[in-house]
C-alpha cells in the first residue's frame, strides 16, 4: 500500500521525509525499547512519543513511516534527524485507536 | 526495557566495554528520588564523544550506526523529572586517573517510573559474565542497604577462586536475597 494512498484517505500531513514507500503493516506503540523489537521492515508505526529516540528506532526497524497521533509535534531535534536519517514523519489529529481503526478498513496492510 | 534492572545491566556494560576493571555501582533511593552512579576506570570518553552521548545516531559501535543505551536511560529520567550528567577523563589525559562516571536521578514515585526489576539477578549477571572485574554494587534506600564489594569477596576467598565459579554464584544470589528480603521487613 503506498503511504501516499494513505495518506490522502487519512487525510495525514507529511512532516518529514518523501512518501514514495510503501507500507506493509502496522504498529501502533509508545514504549522504544518494545518497539524496537516488534516493528518489522515497512511496518507504519503510530505512537504519540516524539523525541529524536523515535527517528532511531523508526530507522533501525527501517520502518515505512512514522505516523504520530493527536497532533503530537516532532521535537526540532528529531525534525532534523528525521531528515538526515531519510525517515519519513507523518502526524494526524486523530487518536492511535482512530488511526487504527480507519487503517483496518485498507486493504493491503497487515 | 520495562524494568529499571535492565537499563543497570546495559549501562553498567558500557563501563565493562571501556576496559573498565573497577566499577562501582550505587543506587540511592530515598524520599522519592532515585540516584543511579555508575564510576569506572574504563579507558574514558573524549569531549566530542560525551557531547554526543545521549545522540541515538552515535555510537562506538561499528555493525549499526544507532546505540540507544543512554538515549533511553536520558528520556526515562527527563520522563520522571530527573536528568543525566556524564564526567569522564580519557587515558590520553590520565594514564593514572581515568574512567567515567555516570549520574542519572529518577522520580521513583513519578507515575511514569517503571518497576525496579530483579536487581539481585542483574548484579549475578554482571559478576557471571565478568568474574575478573572489581565491582561494587551499593543499593541504599530508607531503611538501610544492600552492599556487595567483589573485592572484599575476593580477599576473603583468595587468588584461585573465580568469582563466576557456581558454588560463588549461589552464595552470592543467597546473600543478595536475605539481604532484600531483611529490607522488606
Amino acid at each position: 500500500m503506498k503511504l501516499t494512498d494513505i495518506i490522502d484517505t487519512l487525510s495525514l500531513t507529511v512532516v518529514a521525509g518523501d512518501a514514495e514507500r510503501e507500507a506493509e503493516g502496522v504498529y501502533a506503540g509508545d514504549f522504544l525499547s518494545r518497539a524496537m523489537s516488534h516493528i518489522c521492515a515497512d511496518d507504519l508505526w503510530i505512537t504519540i512519543m516524539n523525541n529524536v529516540n523515535v527517528i532511531a528506532v523508526a530507522s533501525l526497524t527501517d520502518a515505512a513511516a512514522v505516523l504520530l497521533a493527536e497532533n503530537v509535534a516532532l521535537a526540532p531535534d528529531a525534525v532534523e534527524a528525521a531528515k538526515a536519517k531519510d525517515v519519513t514523519v507523518l502526524s494526524s489529529d486523530k487518536s492511535v485507536y482512530e488511526l487504527c481503526a480507519a487503517l483496518s478498513r485498507i486493504d493491503g496492510l497487515s | 526495557m520495562e524494568e529499571f534492572s535492565l537499563y543497570v545491566l546495559d549501562i553498567t556494560m558500557n563501563s565493562v566495554r571501556a576496559g573498565a576493571d573497577k566499577i562501582d555501582v550505587t543506587l540511592d533511593d530515598r524520599d522519592g528520588i532515585l540516584t543511579f552512579t555508575v564510576a569506572d576506570n574504563g579507558c574514558g570518553m573524549t569531549k566530542e564523544q560525551l557531547r554526543r552521548l545521549t545522540d541515538p545516531f552515535f555510537t562506538t559501535r561499528k555493525t549499526r550506526g544507532v546505540g540507544l543505551g543512554v538515549p533511553f536511560l536520558k528520556m526515562l529520567a527527563e520522563q520522571t523529572g530527573g536528568d543525566v550528567r556524564v564526567t569522564s577523563v580519557t587515558a590520553e589525559e590520565s594514564p593514572e586517573n581515568h574512567g567515567t562516571t555516570l549520574t542519572a536521578t529518577f522520580g521513583s514515585d513519578h507515575i511514569d517510573f517503571i518497576p525496579m526489576g530483579d536487581l539481585a539477578d542483574t548484579f549475578v549477571t554482571l559478576i557471571q559474565g565478568n568474574p575478573d572485574v572489581d565491582f561494587t554494587f551499593t543499593h541504599r534506600v530508607r531503611n538501610g542497604e544492600v552492599r556487595l564489594s567483589c573485592p572484599e569477596l575476593r580477599q576473603i576467598l583468595g587468588e584461585g577462586v573465580p568469582l563466576s565459579s557456581f558454588e560463588v554464584l549461589e552464595w552470592i544470589r543467597k546473600y543478595l536475597a536475605e539481604g532484600y528480603a531483611e529490607l522488606e521487613k
